[in-house]
């Protein structure tokens, strides 16, 4: 049987068995609404359903949400049997604090009773995914953005950065901008949201943004309820917010501008290395213009060398930057599992949780 | 007596330069970021702050002292990290908490301590114990100092104290060595004889890795080359393909925060061009040499000679420092300092005759001045030369860069994650019966 890969991320749960030249089997949304199980509410069709978000900022935070995220996922989604589990990997953000791993390898083990199981950290398995072992992974996600500089498969901590801000925050800057524009109409997050996939772009530099001030496309587009609402230079702001951080009330540098300072902390040896080895994934570096804006605002960072992006082998599928972490662990389970790198039941009894640091890099 | 169990220990090694922090067990830190902040007088700012509402990190866990503009005397915003400090602000000073090795600004320690704990290794500190890394000559106040902040604000369940010089010894191997810390902010010579530090033979000198940036960007200014700060320049294109570089006018900008900018990039020039000479400096000798070039930021190559040998040997030489143009200030302090080899002498001089012998053998380098190229093998030439005939010389020092560069860090790692150093954690109800002050007691 093949093993499992689960990239749990905050917007998007990527599942699937490891087959790496293909898309997950599944992506599923992460967010779960609560049914309320209680037979005495007679008005149950006013009260909202609760969300809830199991994955926040990349990391799990509601165990038992996850839990019941994950036997779906499992036994419904991917068809497993209960008393024959297969082995498991999964992917962490930058910076998992250990608690939280040994937390998963506890829940995998006791509550699931899997097999085997490998945790991998996301920026190397992207890098995987494009085929290589150095390189530096700027992941922009649902809840967070983590720039990495990886060199032989070994992240650089010391020079990694994380940001607290991704599609959540470009969302909520929509809506702003949105309701400042429309001041009529009310729109709920769920909408914004589908708005923003739909119509959000790069400009194609900070000229260009400046330009779409005075004169830009205004675009109408028709809510569920039948309310209307025109959308004229918000597209272009979501984008840039990423590039001028100023947008989102935040002090901070551009991506680009982040990305080659963190860089500067690595010894120099290995600076052409990993900037021309970049690679961009996640759900929000896939918006129209974005990858065009990287290239224009990279030639003109205070660098020596200019970050270039790798291409992705043509053997790969479309829309890889949404789930290369995914196909990265789809790789690496191949393998890590033959060679029984991986943490066994046998291990985790005699051992416990904290073998989890000791076997999985 | 806190028995330890599978939660891991805190490591932070607090210098001068960098603060380091990560999980015991490991092989290196996780969290490495320079440990001076940017500060914001309230005061000067009241406007500016209503409309600011978050700083540097995102994250809505740091810094913000939440302040009534009213009442502002004295009131700053702390700015912690190297992604914060990166950016620009107006106004923004630059403050280091500790001054000649002795911590004078608690607030920065504490908003230190919290960055490492809160943004950079995600954990609650009330859940791990935490060693901390203490400079060899540490006051009993200090010591008492920390212990209060660490117990009453972080709420740790344990805590140790434990001398650089010892830490990196452990991180050898060895109980018995002479270690040379040579850091950013200064340099110590200390010998440890059993794992303990001999107080009366620590020798410190005040050149340390910055003093030598400082002197590589006076001896480059006088050539005529500034180095622009990254902040204060923009790439344009003016032609497609074609770029210029436009230099940008901020006011408000500090001085010490454009002084701070310019010496990361001298230090990553040191780092990247200096080496230590084989002989001592003469100005005639290295005259001609090769130039070797060097990439600025904003693009300028820049071709350095002999400055390449002359600042590493400010180390062995500090009366060098009165050729460098524009760091006369430093000349009379030059006069007291004495050059790394004799530094060594003098601190083995203090000890008793008999362990002389045994610190001879076992001179350990530590701390990131010492990854220059070529300075292991020039002091041990100045030793064999100054030492006494008899004496055996051998320095050592492990041959990866990052290893000398955050060896306390490592000891630390060993040490907190030794079982037999479990029972030797000062604990929380230890704290609470017998008070600050027996920390003298628990961590020798």
């Amino acid at each position: 049987m093949e093993a499992a890969v689960v990239d749990a991320g905050s917007k998007f749960l990527k599942a699937g068995p490891a087959i790496p030249d293909q898309a997950p089997a599944m992506i599923i949304p992460t967010q779960m609404k609560r049914m309320l199980e209680d037979g005495s509410m007679a008005d149950n069709s006013l009260c909202e359903d609760i969300t809830v978000d199991p994955v926040e900022r990349g990391f799990i935070r509601d165990w038992d949400a996850m839990e019941d995220l994950l036997q779906h996922v499992l036994y419904t989604g991917l068809g497993w049997e209960i008393g024959n589990e297969g082995q498991i990997l999964f992917t962490d953000p930058l910076s998992t604090p250990k608690s939280f791993r040994e937390q998963l390898v506890q829940l995998m083990f006791e509550t699931f009773n899997i097999s085997g199981f490998y945790a991998s950290e996301q920026a190397v398995l992207s890098l995987y995914a494009v085929g290589r072992i150095s390189g530096c992974t700027v992941d922009i996600g649902h809840g967070k953005i983590d720039i990495a500089p990886v060199i032989e498969g070994a992240v650089q901590h010391i020079a990694s950065r994380r940001f607290e801000i991704g599609g959540i925050d470009l969302t909520k800057l929509l809506a702003q901008e949105l309701g400042k524009s429309n001041p009529l109409i009310n729109i709920s997050m769920s909408d914004v949201e589908k708005m923003k996939e739909l119509y959000s772009c790069c400009a194609e530099d900070e000229l260009a943004y400046e330009k779409t001030k005075n004169s830009c496309q205004i675009e109408k587009h028709t809510l569920p309820d039948g309310q209307v609402i025109t959308i004229g230079r918000e597209k272009y702001t979501v984008g840039e917010a990423l590039f001028q951080p100023s947008l989102l009330s935040l002090d901070a540098h551009g991506i680009v501008e982040q990305l080659v300072r963190s860089i500067s902390t690595v010894s120099s040896d290995n600076h052409r290395q990993l900037l021309e080895n970049t690679v961009l994934c996640g759900g929000t570096a896939s918006m129209p213009g974005f990858e065009e804006r990287f290239q224009k605002e990279a030639s003109l960072c205070s660098s020596a060398i200019r970050p270039a992006l790798v291409k992705p082998p043509e053997y790969m599928p479309e829309n890889l930057t949404m789930y290369s972490a995914w196909v990265g662990g789809a790789i690496l389970a191949k393998v890590v599992f033959p060679q029984n790198q991986h943490v066994t039941k046998a291990d985790y009894d005699e051992t416990g949780p904290s073998i989890v640091h000791r076997k999985c890099f | 007596m806190y028995g330890g169990d599978e939660v891991s220990a805190i490591v932070i090694d607090l210098g001068s330069h960098t603060c380091k922090a990560g999980y015991a067990g490991e092989d290196a830190p996780k969290a490495v970021f320079p440990s001076v902040v940017g500060a914001i007088d309230q005061m000067e700012v009241d406007d500016l702050e209503k409309t600011e509402n978050k700083s540097g990190s995102v994250d809505s866990k740091n810094t913000v002292r939440t302040v009534d503009s009213e009442k502002t005397k004295g009131k700053r915003k702390l700015y912690v990290g190297s992604q914060a400090l990166g950016f620009r602000r107006d106004n923004m000073e630059v403050l280091s908490p500790i001054k000649d090795g002795v911590v004078v600004d608690w607030d920065i320690v504490d908003s230190i301590w919290d960055h490492a704990f809160r943004e950079c290794l995600l954990i609650d500190p009330k859940e791990h114990p935490v060693l901390l890394a203490e400079p060899s000559s540490n006051t009993q106040q200090q010591r008492e100092r920390t212990a209060e902040l660490m117990f009453e604000k972080y709420k740790v369940p344990a805590l140790f104290l434990a001398k650089n010089a010892v830490l990196t010894s452990f991180a050898s191997g060895r109980a018995t060595s002479l270690v040379v810390d040579s850091g950013g902010g200064s340099t110590t010579v200390a010998p440890v004889h059993d794992g303990y530090v001999l107080q009366k033979a620590v020798v410190s000198s005040p050149i340390g890795g910055e003093f030598l940036s400082d002197c590589l960007m006076k001896s480059l200014g006088s050539k005529g080359i500034t180095i622009k700060p990254r902040y204060s320049f923009k790439r344009k294109e003016i032609r497609p393909g074609e770029f210029q570089i436009v230099d940008l006018d901020i006011p408000n900008t500090t001085e010490s925060y454009s002084f701070y900018s310019q010496r990361v990039i001298a230090s990553d020039i040191k780092e990247c061009v200096c080496r230590a000479p084989d002989t001592p400096y003469d100005e005639s000798a290295y005259s001609n040499i090769p130039m070797t070039p060097y990439e600025l930021p904003d693009g300028q190559t820049i071709e350095i000679g002999s400055d390449r040998f002359k600042i590493p040997d400010v180390l062995f030489n500090p009366s060098l420092v009165q050729t460098i143009p524009g760091m006369e200030n430093y000349a009379e302090t030059a006069h007291s300092v004495r050059g790394l080899p004799q530094m060594v002498i003098e601190s083995i001089n203090k000890c008793d005759v008999d362990i002389r012998r045994e610190l001879f053998s076992s001179i350990l380098l530590a701390g990131g001045t010492t990854s220059m190229q070529q300075l292991k093998e020039r002091l041990e030439k100045d030793l064999l030369e100054e030492s006494p005939q008899a004496a055996r010389v051998k320095v050592l020092a492990s041959g990866n860069a990052t290893e000398r560069r955050f060896s306390v860090w490592i000891g630390g790692s060993i040490l907190a994650s030794l079982g037999s150093f479990q029972q030797m954690w000062f604990s929380k109800s230890e704290y609470e019966e017998h008070g600050a002050s027996y920390i003298q007691r628990k961590c020798p």
